[in-house]
């Protein structure tokens, strides 16, 4: 008895394999060089982020051996001052912010049901910016010049009196090549979720992670350019002795804390926003309903992102500002606290009217509110400026900020990781292993870092390498190094589930977790081109109220790469765009960038010539190729 | 609540000298009243996200059913009104923590004390530069690394750096201030308790910050008018044969370059006033105990105790080693 | 680019555990490639003091100072502290002037060494016998850095330290 060959299924699968070669790149290095692919260079950045946690987490690791006891020698200052430099620039430059643009880019198409981000090839672009940012630290450190004046290198002694050499400019720099990268990532994000939408994803039926990376893209275009500005002056001052930063010459130091933290308090929240998408995602999918108070999830966090640009005071409370201008500030510190409260409540209250699971990835969740809860009330008690002048700059604000950006960013993150691993590799993770990871990593973070607020409070300062005896710091600092040493562990066994669970992980479907947003209708791992067809949507759930089929339209091409544009508030279809094929400029315009940069450490004349291959490469890169050939009507016929 | 928060004191041992919870002046009792306060109600809020979410994973067992079809937009009218209430408390106890924080502020400024005792610091790398300015006569009487305060009176501490930022902080007394080129910040200080406090500089400022930390005493008005007018007296004149082979050594040789000792032909003013180095407590800004062996260790391998000082070692032979520290040991 | 070799190693004495410095192995890979002078940022505290003034312009310890820019910041503060900077100033003319170029009693890191610890007229002299050795050398390093600083650098060094004392005077920090 033979199956005859089913003509639909055959014509699908023909249908399928046509866009799969068109998304396709070529194979091997030419393919890997040229790809603009969002969910290739998404995994590029995932895997330099884990590889620089892992480097930022033994450095970590060192300096908790060499406090874990008074007067230690196992390092002297000057590797103890690099390394604090560098774990802390490599954790908030490099894998932070990085690691949550990484997730935007591979999450936002398919959670559009879309084949690619808006600007392809800048996504590239955005990846090698990154990756120049990734050597510009890492090589010089390990040709041993590395920075050593902290992530935030204040003047004057980050200056050209007190700072010899080229360290400072090195951070300066690698700061303005992470922000470049970052700039264009978010350009990218933020054209995609607003013009790029299934029909029907209306602003009201967009789910909470789009908000949030739609928000938190914004709040980097406007943050960001005040950290490349501030670093440019630094190294303006050092290279060619512009006065920004000295009084002699009519300057102030206290212009760098402001323009630096007018972009680092942004920051932060640039690094928690997208997480709060991720929590919502997860709370909703593993309560078995939709999220509660989903319209006031988004009004917090759009005025979390508002308010976060009126705070950044707050980190210079010791400064000697007026006082009226502190007491300003407190309140509106203090009162990040009610959208952020607001949040909370949502999150455990869908917990609490659904049927929750606690598969790994809700684990994290509760990890995550019982973790940066405690930091965000730290956060309350340094908000308050006289009493901040007891708790800033000593280990209370070091427990502070571990506490709320690996609470409330961290662990987020590797929930998220959990839950949607399956999408990306089409296997799921062991839950035994993601358990115990779990307990390691929560009980030895709070071990670890909880002592630090009574150290604060017992008069440790920040960024000192040893102290003394008498001043009874040893139990707890010890005790600190050994819940340290036990979140490292559980790292370690994350990433090794992570990586073993490829091989040996249970093969997982297109929605083994039932998820309710679009991501979960295509295939795990998704092809190249993510959907056969557009979804058309209808709810904020659009795979729940489907009911099993998903409505969809078709009318993209199957010879060239074309993508849906739709308008802006109710994502009506508008128009085909072509997508861009696969290209070598965005890397070639990385390296005339990289080479400008570099050189603009040394002589300003770099940024003269290194502009000239830079004009280049990008006249290149949008040198016009398409005919000029009209697409032809829309046809939309739902399936 | 003081017996409450303290015993965290006791999870670190006893060193009570450079923490915020053992206050012992006006600034830093305000600052800890309100610490209390901070700690009452975050604690409250904490305990009921906890308990929220306790109970939501308490009310989950056994309700999850692989099988179910998931909610979607339920009535949730209970629980709107529960977001407005939980909303509400949490406007309320900020209200109450930015009130407390004003009354705060206030308390810290309210020190405005026209007899205010006028004393500057000023941050080196990696030591204090401490000046009492006597207001009638404009006299300046300058010692390092060990400050003295009267009790009970207001002293008003003009902040400077040398070179780069510093942050002034003795935690028992006060909060911390920067100390920022080009800025001219002043912290007031009203010591109420008799004693030795530490203070730390708490702004990273380069390679031997973890070691420049100062000694403050807060002495009766009595004793510590004696001991300004003692600091503002130059150097004893060495007593034996040693002493004045040290005074030799030091006056005549590298030590004068960079120390001034009044009284002597010793001027240099990049190091610290060593007038009456005898009398204090501590060498290299709190690093190590001021005893003669300390001293010669100092001298001899100073980057061995605090590497990367600026203090550059001074090879003696032993004789003349022994000589100075007795003579530096004099200088009381 | 065997200076940085050596130079990578002596960091690596330090840090005998410092396990993220394994990527100096294949960092080795990447020095090959690298810019010359790397040595010239390095930065060692506890430092192998010369207790004795060069012998001869071929000593081989004149490299670690003179060509390395930590070295010379530490000669330009101790510059200003024992009051070299009141007469060398920047603006300074004639014999003053450190950065014209002009070397007049021979240019080699020893001869300027000579005349600083010996042969400086003035009644403040023999430094040889007032300056440690170790700052010397460092101070020496930065007089013959210093015609290669251009004037403004110079002078945005000075605004930077215009808190700092110079020799037997202190005019107070800037506020």
């Amino acid at each position: 008895m033979s199956t005859a060959p089913d003509p639909v299924a055959a014509a699908a699968a023909a249908y399928t394999d046509q866009l799969a070669s068109v998304w396709s790149d070529a194979p091997g290095l030419w393919g890997f060089l040229t790809t603009v692919n969002h969910k290739r260079i998404a995994a590029r950045y995932i895997l330099a982020v884990v590889a620089l946690m892992f480097l930022a987490g033994m450095l970590a690791l060192d300096m908790r051996l060499q406090l874990s006891q008074p007067n230690l020698n196992r390092m002297d200052p000057q590797l103890y001052n690099e390394s604090f430099s560098l774990h802390g620039s490599t954790m908030l430059f490099l894998v932070s912010v990085p690691v949550m643009e990484a997730m935007a880019i591979w999450l936002v198409p398919l959670m559009l049901g879309q084949r690619n981000l808006a600007f392809p090839r800048l996504g590239a672009f955005s990846f090698w910016l990154y990756l120049g940012g990734v050597l510009m630290l890492w090589v010089p450190h390990e040709l041993g010049i590395t920075p050593d004046l902290g992530w935030f290198e204040y003047p004057p002694l980050s200056g050209p009196t007190y700072s010899p050499g080229h360290r400072a400019d090195i951070w300066a720099q690698m700061i303005t090549f992470t922000e470049v990268a970052a700039l264009a990532a978010s350009v990218n994000i933020v054209a995609t979720i607003l013009k790029m939408r299934p029909p029907g994803m209306t602003l009201a039926r967009m789910p909470l992670f789009l908000w949030a990376m739609l928000i938190t893209s914004l709040m980097t275009m406007v943050a960001l350019p005040a950290v490349m500005l501030v670093t440019s002056m630094l190294i303006a001052d050092r290279l060619v002795s512009t006065h920004f930063f000295v009084p002699a010459g009519g300057g102030d130091p206290v212009l760098f804390q402001h323009l630096f933290w007018f972009f680092g308090h942004p920051e932060v929240y640039i690094i928690f926003i997208p997480a709060t998408g991720f929590v919502t995602a997860i709370v909703e999918t593993f309560s078995r309903r939709s999220v509660f108070g989903h319209t006031a999830l988004v009004l917090s966090v759009i005025s979390i992102a508002v308010l976060a640009f009126g705070l950044w005071v707050h980190h210079m409370f010791a400064v000697g500002l007026p006082r009226l201008g502190n007491d300003f500030y407190t309140a509106a510190s203090m009162a990040i606290a009610v959208p952020a409260g607001v949040q909370i409540f949502c999150w455990i209250a869908t917990i609490w009217s659904g049927r929750p699971r606690f598969a790994t990835p809700l684990l994290w969740v509760a990890g995550f509110i019982m973790t940066f809860v405690i930091g965000g009330l730290s956060g309350i008690m340094t908000a308050s400026a006289p009493l901040d002048l007891q708790l800033t700059d000593t280990y209370f604000i070091v427990a502070h900020l571990h506490y709320v950006l690996i609470g409330g960013a961290i662990f987020p993150l590797l929930g998220a990781f959990c839950y949607w691993y399956p999408k990306a590799t089409g296997r799921m993770m062991s839950e035994r292993w993601g358990v115990i990871a779990f307990l390691l990593i929560v009980g030895g973070f709070n071990l670890g870092f909880f002592p630090m607020h009574v150290l604060g409070l017992e008069g440790m300062p920040r960024r000192v390498y040893t102290y003394g005896p008498e001043m009874g710091w040893g139990t707890l600092n010890l005790v600190a190094t050994i819940g340290s040493t036990i979140a490292i562990l559980g790292g370690l066994v994350f990433v090794a589930n992570a990586f073993l669970s490829q091989w040996w992980g249970r093969p997982a479907g297109a929605n083994p977790w039932g998820g309710a947003t679009l991501e979960w209708a295509a295939p795990s791992p998704p092809p190249p081109h993510n959907f056969d067809h557009t979804p058309v949507v209808d709810s904020l759930t659009p795979m729940w109220t489907a009911g099993g089929t998903l409505n969809v339209m078709d009318g993209l091409g199957l010879e060239k790469r074309e993508v849906l544009i739709t308008s802006v508030i109710d994502a009506v279809p508008q128009y085909r765009q072509k997508s861009p094929e696969p290209s070598l400029w965005p890397l070639i315009a990385g390296l005339a960038v990289t080479m400008m940069f570099v050189g603009s450490i040394f002589t300003p004349w770099a940024i003269v010539w290194g502009a000239i291959p830079i004009a280049a490469s990008l006249t290149m890169w949008f040198w016009p190729q398409r005919e000029r050939r009209p697409s032809g009507p829309m046809r939309g016929r739902l399936r | 609540m003081r017996r409450g928060l303290a015993f965290l004191l006791l999870l670190g041992g006893c060193a009570g000298q450079q923490t915020p919870l053992a206050p012992g002046g006006e600034q830093a009792a305000s600052l800890f009243t309100l610490f209390g306060l901070m700690m009452a109600v975050t604690s409250v809020f904490y305990v009921l996200v906890l308990g929220f979410l306790g109970w939501a994973a308490w009310r989950a067992r056994g309700h999850w059913s692989r099988g179910a079809a998931p909610v979607v937009e339920p009535d949730d009218v209970g629980l709107s009104r529960s977001l407005v209430v939980w909303a509400a408390l949490i406007i309320a106890g900020l209200f109450l923590l930015v009130g407390g924080s004003f009354v705060a502020e206030r308390a810290l400024a309210s020190a405005r004390a026209r007899e205010a005792l006028q004393v500057s610091v000023t941050g080196h790398q990696w030591w204090w530069r401490i000046q009492y300015r006597d207001p009638a006569t404009g006299a300046v009487v300058e010692t390092a690394n060990e400050l003295h305060l009267p009790v009970g009176r207001t002293a008003r501490i003009e902040l400077g750096a040398a070179d780069v930022i510093h942050s002034f902080w003795v935690p028992n007394l006060s909060g911390k201030l920067d100390m920022i080129p080009g800025r001219a910040n002043s912290v007031d200080i009203t010591p109420r308790q008799l004693g030795w406090f530490r203070g730390q500089c708490a702004e990273f400022c380069g390679a031997q910050h973890a070691h420049m930390a100062f000694s403050v005493k807060v002495d009766t008005p009595a004793e510590f008018a004696a001991w300004l007018a003692a600091q503002a007296r130059p150097a004893a004149t060495p007593a034996d044969a040693a002493a004045a082979r040290g005074q030799r050594v030091v006056v005549g040789g590298q030590c004068a370059m960079c120390h001034v000792i009044r009284g002597t032909a010793a001027g240099g003013r990049a190091g610290p006033d060593l007038t009456h180095i005898g009398s204090r407590r501590t060498l290299a800004a709190g690093t190590l105990v001021n005893t003669r062996g300390g001293m010669q260790g100092w001298i001899a391998h100073p980057q061995a105790i605090k590497p990367g000082t600026m203090m550059p070692p001074v090879a003696l032979d032993p004789a003349d080693a022994d000589a100075v520290s007795r003579y530096l040991e004099s200088l009381k | 680019m065997l200076m940085c070799i050596v130079d990578v190693s002596l960091e690596a004495r330090n840090e005998p555990a410092m396990i993220s410095r394994a990527g100096s192995r294949w960092g080795l890979v990447l020095i090959a490639l690298s810019l010359a002078g790397c040595g010239k940022e390095a930065r060692t505290l506890t430092a192998d003091l010369p207790q004795t003034p060069p012998h001869g312009r071929d000593d081989p310890r004149i490299p670690k100072y003179q060509n390395n820019a930590y070295q010379i910041a530490q000669g330009g503060r101790y510059f200003g502290w024992y009051g070299c900077g009141d007469c060398h100033a920047a603006g300074a003319s004639g014999v003053l002037d450190l950065g014209d170029g002009r070397w007049r009693h021979g240019s080699s890191f020893d001869q300027v060494y000579r005349v600083i610890a010996h042969g400086h007229p003035g009644e403040l002299a023999h430094y040889g016998d007032r300056i440690p050795t170790e700052q010397l050398w460092q101070v020496t390093a930065y007089v013959r850095n210093l015609p290669q600083v251009p004037t403004d650098k110079r002078r945005r060094q000075d605004h930077d330290a215009q808190g700092e004392p110079t020799g037997g005077t202190w005019s107070g920090a800037k506020r």
